[in-house]
């Protein structure tokens, strides 16, 4: 993955639901208002996966939505990163022995960044942003 | 040179110069000077490639990248997502709904029933004429 200069300074984030019970996805928005502003940092949720430097999954993979994952995955550009918000994304969570499962994610994408909880604080989602700018620099240092 | 029109009205005309491919051309209503544009042509392409070349060079052609998103979903063919012509003159057709109903099952498009009808029709008209003369 080759990174240009800009792209850790303002990641967009597009947003997934591959079968959450929204609770993640409230948590999300949450850590979207004044309260938190992510903005200041240049971090926004972005509307399609063509404009975004980051997939935001939450959710435990449906066998429904595992093809569109994937197709979602692929319409991001790179460089990009995958963020796992939520435990049924790292382990199925309560839907974890599911007849209707393809996931968790990490069976469907690469995932760089897990943020535990059910659901996990918009504080604890914040961290898992820095977490992945960390990655980011481990990553330009390296190159 | 100056030259009196019809009008009375008096025009200034210019000389043709001789066959120059670089020298600007004054013809009177503008100039035309080909080395300005070449010029300018050549800045322009300078300035599209270095912007060209700040773009993203892992774009890859003919994957998921090319493609809309809708949703995740896969992209149907066009003809079964735009607005079909037919759309466009709907209200001709329904306010001429009675012709209609009549006219389209009589198109069969089997040659035989329009050569019957032009046969009917013709004859018809005959004895239309025949019994007016």
């Amino acid at each position: 993955m080759k990174l240009t200069k800009s792209f850790n300074r303002s990641l967009w984030v597009f947003h997934l639901n591959t079968g959450s019970c929204n609770g993640c996805e409230i948590e999300i928005v949450a850590t979207i208002t004044p309260r938190y502003d992510p903005e200041r940092f240049g971090m926004r949720l972005v509307g399609s996966p063509k404009h975004a430097d980051v997939l935001l999954v939450t959710g435990p993979v449906t066998k429904k939505m595992a093809a569109k994952v994937r197709r979602v995955y692929e319409q991001v550009p790179d460089p990009k990163l995958v963020m796992c918000i939520g435990t049924c994304g790292q382990s199925g969570g309560v839907f974890y022995d599911s007849y209707n499962l393809d996931g968790p994610i990490d069976q469907v994408l690469p995932v760089d960044v897990y943020v535990p909880g059910c659901p996990p604080r918009p504080e604890a989602i914040i961290f898992g942003v820095v977490k992945a700018l960390e990655k980011l620099e481990r990553l330009e240092a390296a190159q | 040179m100056r030259l009196q029109t019809r009008a009375g009205i008096s025009q200034q005309y210019w000389e043709v110069p001789e066959m120059d491919l670089i020298a600007p051309l004054l013809t009177g209503y503008g100039i035309w000077a080909p080395f300005a544009w070449m010029v300018a042509f050549i800045a322009v392409l300078i300035i599209v490639y270095l912007i060209w070349k700040t773009g993203e060079s892992s774009y890859r052609k003919g994957t998921e990248l090319e493609r809309p998103y809708l949703s995740g979903n896969v992209e149907p063919d066009k003809g079964a997502v735009h607005i079909r012509a037919s759309n466009m003159y709907w209200g001709f057709l329904q306010a001429l709904k009675g012709y209609y109903d009549f006219i389209v099952p009589v198109h069969t498009g089997v040659l035989t029933d329009y050569m019957i009808w032009f046969v009917a029709v013709t004859a018809l008209l005959l004895v239309i004429v025949g019994v007016l003369v």
